[in-house]
């Protein structure tokens, strides 16, 4: 009987490097099985750039990061990063940004910005004709904004209204007292209060923003992926054409670590009153001290999927599928493909259910960093995240954001297959060596944000 | 276990919603001609040939009448199975709603041959594999569907095709559920945009199943018994009212030699599938909901009932939606938006199979009145009313779907979501067809329907009022 499991495990993992190695071929339509062969890498105007030549015809996707995210903000005033990006899309000193929307709209083809933590992030999308116009518009948003004043007082005015918006989402309610409780002072992944920013933001001015976007807008810490329907020639052609003589740019903040932060980290419980919410917002985790790329990484991020990625994880088919307790719970690792960053189990509980919940929460937790995996888990698991890996390959979207992602975290793009080995390398003994070393539930904080406790009112 | 009830989703992702079914509606504008239904000689028997059309092979699995469309993409070796079947919200009654998305849910319970004791189950086969799977409902259909690489589709077809007809509804399995279930719907109901779409809607449809939420009342979730489970099931979920749809990157000979081993061993249902025969009465006069909840900024919505999804005045209808409403050059951003009254604006139709639902919105800027939102809605639909809109106009939007077209066949599982909500509408061709028909609208059209559709006796009005104290107290 024992003998006929060994069997078992031993095919399993046989079958699934033969599965990998059937999708890797395929989707990368070689016998050489390499996705990487497909990616060149270059500095082209001082941006780091990747094209990616996939399958899709016609189509071309282009992402791009560079560091001047709300991390950056300078002491004065920590409104300005997002504010900066903001005024992107609303005009360059030769278009207004309805000349802009009609150019775009004409084509079928759009830019848009998002700023997070770390980056200022772009998306873009357009057919193989438009990539001239496209490139062409993103590069003028990027080195020559408008900034009009009254465009920035619109752009203050919606900024400050989204905020205030917020104040009544749990989910949003919940993640910022969350991060503000495990990130110390100073690190980057570190919230400010939604009140804080709605004040800065009514105060910033529009110097603020040239100042910022002169600082931290340029090529030297810039990525961007250009994939599709695309050749490598014609790609830098048009970006050298586009982005020459840019210049600046400043590094992403990479924090040293805090080091006995961890430890001395003690549990909490908080509560953030929202009156009406018939659902409470559950955030239970700690900061872990590392990074996507530090050595046990990967084998804590596999023993996570294993208590709470998808609907076989343990949270998910005890809390959820045998007490009925949730419509939703998972455990993640995130924030830390620049800076260290933090482990949590997120899940929503309906008020008269919620003590329970968290019970239950604790007790799968507990079990979990108490006794470890199983081998059996570990290789399902394995065949589980290259699988959906891979699926997620198979668009073009999928295909850049996974590539920006790896150079952001340092990566080459020979990652796009050494990823998969990385992760059938892990054995059973770092998953548990890593859940032990770098989470301990005793010191985790709770997060409920909802309508608990005495000042919610009500449900 | 829900891509999902996100039939009322917050305002905020309604647009997105309706940019969707836009999207969906860009295809090659030249057409293919329906071939002639034909008997197969290609080596797969047991199939009838339906017709072709647009890249898509229509067939009929001859012994219990299963509906198949098979789209083939072979630019990744990936696939996307997905079965829908012709059943929603709009098949429930009082007592029962929410029913057919709580079966959704039960679905994945497991049965005698695949369940999680035997470590066989939908779910331990999908995640062992790496799929990306799940289920959704809508008010007109609901559909199971899973993108996996392609080596692992005869595992899935063989779990998915059990499960039409040998789910385990235990009640047991009822109860754990019912709650997580509830807890979905009180999520929904942490979002008072949420609440007011559901509200707006419930007044609109007086008559037609459409007046209540495809997630149901909450007493009905609670106490929905399982024998009327097992009823819903067994009147449903039969091959003669599903269509499956594969995308990817399939050998058409193999594949419809797995579906015909897997689904072929069920007959037709042994009734009729019930048909839905109430009509909504003419609505005579405005009609107006206020939500008031702890909140921040409010919400206008107007919402005009229109015809179903498969009328000739559809594609001038969503003309007239990108036209308000598709970037930054659209009237309604112009107007609302980049005059700082509100933080969004759009218009979207929510296709049925029977009358659909129009919908205006604005999410108000904090010291932005209710009043003046509404009186600008109604300025932009006036405009157009009386002034038609431009060629150029109407020619953008026309370019934008010719570009859509291009971005929709970059990926198997948005292809398949797309044909599935046509299916619930009524008929699949209109994938192909819809964005074609969209190229032949002219201004004229957007004018015609804007005059015909949005009139003010037959509008319902919604507000979202946010109450100051957060507290909740003196409410």
């Amino acid at each position: 009987m024992r003998g006929a499991i060994a069997t078992g495990r031993e095919a399993t993992g046989r079958m699934t490097r033969v599965v990998i190695a059937a999708l890797l071929a395929l989707l990368c339509g070689t016998a050489s099985a390499s996705m990487a062969e497909h990616a060149q890498r270059a500095s082209t105007a001082g941006i780091d750039v990747i094209t990616y030549h996939s399958n899709v015809k016609d189509v071309v996707v282009i992402v791009a990061a560079l560091p001047a995210g709300d991390a950056m903000a300078e002491p004065g005033n920590i409104a300005v990063p997002t504010l900066s990006g903001m005024m992107l899309d609303r005009g360059t000193k030769a278009l207004d940004m309805f000349a802009i929307a009609d150019k775009l709209d004409s084509v079928g083809a759009s830019i848009s910005f998002e700023v997070g933590t770390q980056s200022l992030q772009v998306h873009a999308k357009c057919l193989k004709k438009d990539m001239h116009l496209v490139l062409g518009l993103l590069a003028s948003e990027l080195r020559t904004p408008a900034l009009l004043p009254a465009e920035f007082n619109k752009a203050k005015q919606q900024f400050v209204g989204g905020l205030q918006a917020s104040a009544q989402n749990g989910g949003a309610r919940a993640r910022e007292a969350f991060e503000r409780s495990i990130y110390p002072e100073g690190h980057p992944n570190r919230p400010h209060t939604l009140a804080e920013f709605v004040a800065a933001a009514k105060a910033a001015s529009l110097d603020e923003v040239k100042s910022f976007q002169a600082k931290y807008y340029g090529p030297a810490h810039m990525s961007m992926v250009v994939a599709g329907d695309v050749s490598d020639a014609e790609v830098r052609a048009e970006i050298a054409g586009a982005f020459s003589g840019w210049s600046g740019g400043q590094d992403y903040i990479r924090s040293a670590k805090p080091g006995a932060s961890q430890a001395s980290t003690a549990a909490r419980e908080i509560n953030v009153p929202l009156a009406d919410k018939p659902s409470v917002t559950v955030i239970l985790g700690q900061a872990t001290g590392l990074r996507y790329r530090d050595p046990d990484a990967l084998a804590l991020r596999i023993g996570t999927a294993i208590l709470g990625r998808g609907f076989t994880g343990r949270l998910m088919s005890t809390v959820r599928d045998k007490e009925g307790l949730t419509y939703g719970i998972n455990a993640t690792m995130g924030d830390d493909s620049i800076a260290d960053g933090a482990w949590d189990i997120s899940a929503s509980f309906a008020p008269s259910l919620l003590q329970k919940g968290v019970g239950s929460t604790r007790r799968e937790l507990d079990k979990w960093w108490s006794g470890g995996v199983t081998a059996q888990e570990l290789s399902a698991r394995k065949q589980g995240i290259i699988g959906d890996y891979l699926v997620g390959l198979s668009t073009t979207g999928g295909l850049a954001d996974t590539i920006l992602a790896n150079v952001q975290r340092g990566y080459d793009v020979s990652w796009l297959d050494e990823y998969s080995q990385a992760v059938n390398a892990v054995t059973l003994a770092q998953v548990n060596a890593a859940i032990k070393a770098h989470l301990d539930p005793a010191k985790m904080v709770l997060v409920e944000a909802g309508s608990v406790g005495p000042a919610a009112g009500a449900p | 276990m829900s891509r999902h009830c996100d039939v009322y989703p917050p305002l905020a992702v309604l647009f997105l919603s309706f940019q969707l079914i836009a999207t969906c509606a860009a295809a090659a504008p030249a057409s293919t001609p329906a071939a002639a239904p034909a008997a197969v000689t290609d080596g797969t028997t047991g199939f009838t040939h339906v017709k072709s059309l647009g890249g898509i092979d229509e067939y009929r699995l001859d012994h219990n009448g299963l509906g198949v469309l098979l789209v083939a993409d072979h630019s990744a070796p990936v696939v996307t199975f997905e079965v829908t079947y012709r059943v929603g919200s709009r098949n429930e009654v009082t007592g029962d709603t929410g029913s057919t998305h709580l079966l959704e849910h039960m679905m994945f319970k497991g049965s005698d041959a695949y369940n999680d004791a035997k470590g066989n189950s939908i779910k331990q086969m999908l995640e062992r594999v790496g799929g990306q799977f799940n289920a959704s409902t809508g008010a007109d259909r609901t559909n199971y569907f899973a993108t996996i690489g392609k080596e692992n589709l005869e595992g899935y077809i063989a779990i998915e095709a059990d499960r039409m007809r040998n789910l385990w509804l235990h009640e047991q399995d009822r109860q754990s559920e019912m709650t997580v279930v509830r807890n979905e719907y009180e999520r929904g109901k942490n979002d008072p945009d949420n609440v007011l779409v559901e509200e707006v809607t419930a007044a609109a449809y007086v008559a037609l199943p459409y007046h209540h939420p495809t997630i149901g009342w909450r007493s009905d979730i609670e106490h929905v018994p399982i024998s009327k489970l097992r009823d819903f099931y067994n009147t449903f979920y039969w091959p003669n009212n599903a269509t499956v749809t594969v995308v990817g990157d399939f050998d058409t000979a193999n594949v419809l030699a797995l579906i015909r081993k897997y689904y072929g061993t069920y007959p037709r249902s042994p009734a009729p599938i019930p048909t839905i025969y109430t009509e909504e009465p003419a609505q005579t006069g405005e009609r107006r909901v206020t939500v008031k909840r702890p909140g921040e900024a409010g919400t206008v919505i107007l919402a005009h009932k229109v015809p179903n999804g498969r009328d000739a005045d559809q594609p001038a209808l969503e003309m007239l939606d990108a036209i308000l409403s598709s970037g930054k050059n659209a009237r309604l951003y112009r107007a609302l938006v980049d005059q700082g009254m509100a933080l969004s604006a759009g218009s979207g139709t929510d296709l049925h199979y029977d009358l659909s639902l129009h919908t205006l919105y604005a999410a108000l800027s904090p010291d932005t009145s209710h009043e003046l939102a509404e009186k600008t809605l109604w300025a932009e639909i006036n405009k157009i009313k009386t002034s038609g809109v431009s060629a150029a106009e109407v020619e953008s939007v026309k370019q934008q779907y010719i570009a859509e077209d291009a971005y929709k066949r970059d990926g198997t599982a948005a292809v398949a979501a797309e044909i599935s909500e046509w299916i619930g509408i009524g008929d699949w061709t209109l994938y192909v067809t819809f964005p074609q028909k969209v190229q032949e609208v002219t201004p004229a059209d957007v004018q015609r329907v804007a005059n015909k559709y949005f009139k003010e006796d037959e509008t319902t009005a919604g507000w979202f009022v946010p109450l100051t104290d957060k507290t909740g107290a003196g409410t």
